[in-house]
């Protein structure tokens, strides 16, 4: 098998004070590769968006650190280099959480574009990026309040996916929409690694969602394990 | 986030060996040789010579510098030495311990007349949240409540109840009937505050989603009311602390007013006459009793949630619905009120003592003359000057201050309690002993005891902001942190913040005022409101206007700035109520298992 496209080595996390510490992750490992898509499952607060956030550069590991190509991505008191952060991209679990509300999503693409310095034509990227998300292109005109649950979570994958990260990971991206949308939307994101090359790391409580993943990983009480 | 817990902690305990020694080496602080003082004081036969000043310091204890002072002086507080008057020469010890004793029966007494008006403030409010009808925050009650200060309350009870209705005893300490004035002047502003502040936590904490699914859970009235109360006073029990501990301050002008030999006359007292061994026993019996309710409030805090929290866990208040035409119309007939009494009073001279004493009023003379003879309507005017002028700029400093510290909210966290703790009066009275009566002094009194509120709300604020999904997610789009804070995170706050410091200009120009009432603020013969307030006092019977001119302009401002304030949350945009965007708020464990 060909190197991982990420590698987490030893990731924890703890809230709460420095005298009376919780751990809400143990340390974990696991590797992500090219071309393939990754369940994370577990129930309600076992740490699957802890895991997510450390992964995604948001949230400081207490321990460890995540390898990206090889090289130190983030970890334990680091935050992401701003020249990398494109290699990681996310799709939250509320709807438009991850653009800003007032802004038209073509112009937040574009301000992403920009800001992490990706190199060619924007327009030609968020083109791409939204058939890659199955977004209506009419719809990149709205500000993300203005769009429905399904059509903001697209306009997420698509900002994530025009930016041409290697992962994607993507926390309960479904879990806020009725069972329609969120099939719709479930093809939309397991279509990523065939499509784009890189990896997806799927947060997710439905089992059948898990059952289309190349791999699962399962949390329980902050204990990651690879159970397929 | 070890790192920065281990950063408030020491940020506490400095803050904390900082106050120690500063309290301790308060002698070395001031601005005067205390010995020479002490000298004409005690020995005013003998000649101030070299020889005989130096005698009287070591004497003192005087010698060393602040650190050998300070250590002298706590050595001596902890063998139960509070050392001797400079005036008197007789240990302050019983004097401070007597004073304590009457306060803590008055502050006792105006806890339970604050649980009594805060009860009846969250009344409605509570009925609301059992019947299930859309709940609001506090009404104009508890804003009426709190828009009068201490001073200004005592001095209205004295007037009415004790001088003209002579229900009451005037002054003095002798029973229940010379407690019942005081503790209710005391009272009725803290339970105005605590209730507004209930009421609106309650209004915040009965919109959560939790309390929905309780409801088609089909939980009962019983069930969900004193739930969603739990939650709604984890959430202020740290302000009822600090409104306690405000108690002490206003104590300290209801005792001048009322005569009552507690321990805030006690140190404004040990200030006019720069004793500052009794000064040093008076901030001690006031820091510790600060203390024990700051720990009594923690103890309920914790009670309540059932364990410590991350701080931004609870629930922000909800924004009261602002900004009606009656706020509007307030606020421009009191500045139209506020800006005729400027226009007509700024040309007249406030110095010229060309009228009779205490001569009524008149067309020429429409507020009347002064005991001096004075014309009262210029030194109104001139006095709003002097009054707001230095209560904006506090404002503004404050919430400057309060911006930039809220980006090292752990490094800041120990002086933020350490000043918030700080009632006005008593920095007043410390610095005013320290450096003599000036309006610099009382200026820099009230910013000490502005800047936390403020700074704390900021770091509240910017916590609760940071941790909203859109701007959680930010730097997956490139936006650098120190962009997250001023593009996305500040904007979203000062609205909020200036409308918080807008509420409180009123309370900064009165506490000025408060402090100008009792001699450490601007000097006569400077036309300040709280000077004007109390020289026309102590002619209340004779000359009635010399009193109701100062007293009336005070109370336009109050009610000037609580309409500028609401309207002012009618006009800024405010963050959308729709879900997505809201930080997720999860009830606390206590109450949600
Ligand atoms: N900063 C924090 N403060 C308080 N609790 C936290 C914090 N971070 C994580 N937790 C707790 O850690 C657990 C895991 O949270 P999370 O990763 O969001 O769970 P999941 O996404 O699997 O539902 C939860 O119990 C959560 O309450
Ligand atoms: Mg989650």
């Amino acid at each position: 098998m060909s190197a991982p496209v990420l590698e987490a080595c030893g990731i924890g996390a703890a809230y709460g004070t420095r005298r009376r510490p919780v751990t809400a992750l143990h340390p974990a490992d696991f590797a992500l590769h090219a071309g393939e898509s990754v369940a994370v499952i577990g129930r309600s607060g076992a740490g699957k968006s802890t895991l997510a956030e450390i992964v995604l550069g948001l949230r400081a590991a207490s321990t460890g650190h995540v390898l990206v190509h090889g090289e130190r991505f983030c970890g334990a008191g680091r935050t992401p280099h701003a020249a990398r952060r494109h290699l990681v991209q996310g799709v939250p679990q509320d709807a438009g959480a991850s653009l800003p509300p007032r802004v038209p999503v073509r112009a937040s693409i574009e301000r992403a574009l920009a800001r992490l310095g990706v190199p060619g034509d924007p327009s030609a990227r968020i083109r791409a990026a939204a058939d890659t998300a199955s977004l209506d292109p009419a719809l990149l005109e709205r500000t993300p309040r203005r769009l429905s649950g399904g059509q903001a979570q697209r306009a997420a994958i698509a900002r994530a996916v025009a930016v041409g990260p290697d992962v994607v990971v993507a926390d309960e991206p479904t879990s806020a929409l009725d069972a329609a949308t969120s099939a719709g939307l479930a093809d939309a994101l397991l279509s990523l690694p065939a499509r784009t090359g890189g990896a997806l790391l799927l947060v997710t409580h439905d089992d059948a969602l898990a059952a289309r993943c190349d791999r699962v990983l399962t949390v329980r009480d902050g204990v990651v394990e690879q159970t397929r | 986030m070890r790192s920065s817990g281990r950063r408030a902690l020491a940020s506490r305990i400095l803050a904390g060996l900082g106050l120690l020694t500063v309290v301790g080496a308060l002698p070395w602080l001031s601005q005067r040789d205390p010995a020479l003082s002490v000298l004409r004081a005690r020995y005013s036969e003998l000649e101030p010579t070299p020889e005989a000043i130096a005698s009287v310091r070591a004497e003192l204890g005087l010698e060393g510098g602040p650190f050998a002072i300070s250590a002298r002086w706590w050595s001596g507080v902890l063998r139960g030495d509070l050392g001797d008057s400079w005036v008197s020469g007789t240990p302050v010890g019983p004097g401070a311990a007597q004073a304590v004793g009457v306060s803590a029966t008055l502050t006792l007494l105006a806890v339970l007349v604050c649980l009594l008006v805060a009860a009846a403030l969250v009344a409605p409010v509570l009925r609301a949240v059992a019947r299930d009808q859309p709940v609001r925050g506090s009404g104009p009650a508890g804003v009426a409540m709190t828009a009068l200060p201490e001073f200004l309350l005592a001095s209205g009870f004295l007037v009415l109840f004790a001088v003209f209705l002579r229900w009451f005893p005037p002054y003095g300490w002798t029973g229940l009937e010379t407690a019942i004035l005081p503790a209710v002047a005391l009272g009725i502003p803290a339970g105005g505050l605590f209730g507004r502040l209930l009421g609106d936590a309650l209004a915040g904490a009965s919109r959560e989603s939790w309390v929905d699914v309780w409801r088609l859970a089909g939980a009962r009235r019983r069930v969900i009311v004193p739930a969603v109360v739990r939650r709604a006073a984890a959430s202020v029990v740290d302000q009822m602390g600090l409104i306690v501990i405000g108690l002490l301050g206003g104590a300290v002008a209801v005792e001048q007013i009322f005569a009552i030999p507690g321990l805030g006359r006690y140190l404004l007292g040990a200030a006019n006459a720069q004793d500052l061994p009794a000064l040093q026993a008076g901030v001690l019996a006031m820091a510790g009793a600060a203390v024990v309710i700051g720990v009594v409030a923690g103890a309920a805090r914790l009670w309540l949630l059932g364990g410590p929290l991350p701080a931004g866990s609870v629930a922000a208040p909800p924004e009261r619905p602002h900004g009606d035409r009656l706020a509007q119309w307030t606020f421009g007939t009191g500045c139209a009120l506020l800006v005729l009494v400027l226009v007509a009073g700024l040309p007249r001279d406030p110095y010229a003592i060309v009228h009779g004493r205490l001569e009524a009023p008149s067309w020429l003379l429409p507020f009347g003359a002064d005991a001096s003879g004075r014309d009262l309507l210029a030194r109104v005017a001139h006095g709003a000057l002097g009054t707001l002028v230095p209560a904006l700029v506090i404002v503004v400093a404050a919430i400057a201050i309060g911006l930039v510290l809220a980006f090292i909210p752990n490094a800041v966290r120990g002086p933020i309690e350490v000043a918030n703790a700080t009632p006005p009066v008593i920095a007043g009275v410390v610095i005013a002993a320290l450096f003599g009566p000036t309006m610099g002094g009382a200026a820099a009194a009230v910013l000490w005891v502005s800047w936390p509120p403020l700074a704390s709300h900021a770091v509240a604020l910017v916590e609760e902001a940071k941790a909203m999904p859109h701007v959680k997610w930010l730097p997956l789009a490139g936006v650098r942190p120190f962009e997250v804070m001023t593009r996305h995170v500040v904007p979203v706050v000062a609205p909020a913040l200036a409308r918080h410091g807008m509420l409180r200009l009123p309370g900064i120009a009165l506490a000025l005022a408060s402090l100008g009432f009792l001699g450490l603020g601007a000097q006569p013969p400077a036309p300040e409101w709280g000077r004007l307030l109390a020289e026309g006092i102590d002619y209340v019977e004779r000359a009635p206007w010399a009193t109701a001119a100062p007293a009336a302009t005070l109370v336009l401002v109050s009610v000037i700035a609580v309409a500028a304030a609401s309207l002012q949350g009618s006009q800024l945009p405010r963050p959308p109520r729709d879900g997505r965007e809201k930080p997720e708020v999860q009830p606390a464990d206590g109450v949600s298992a």
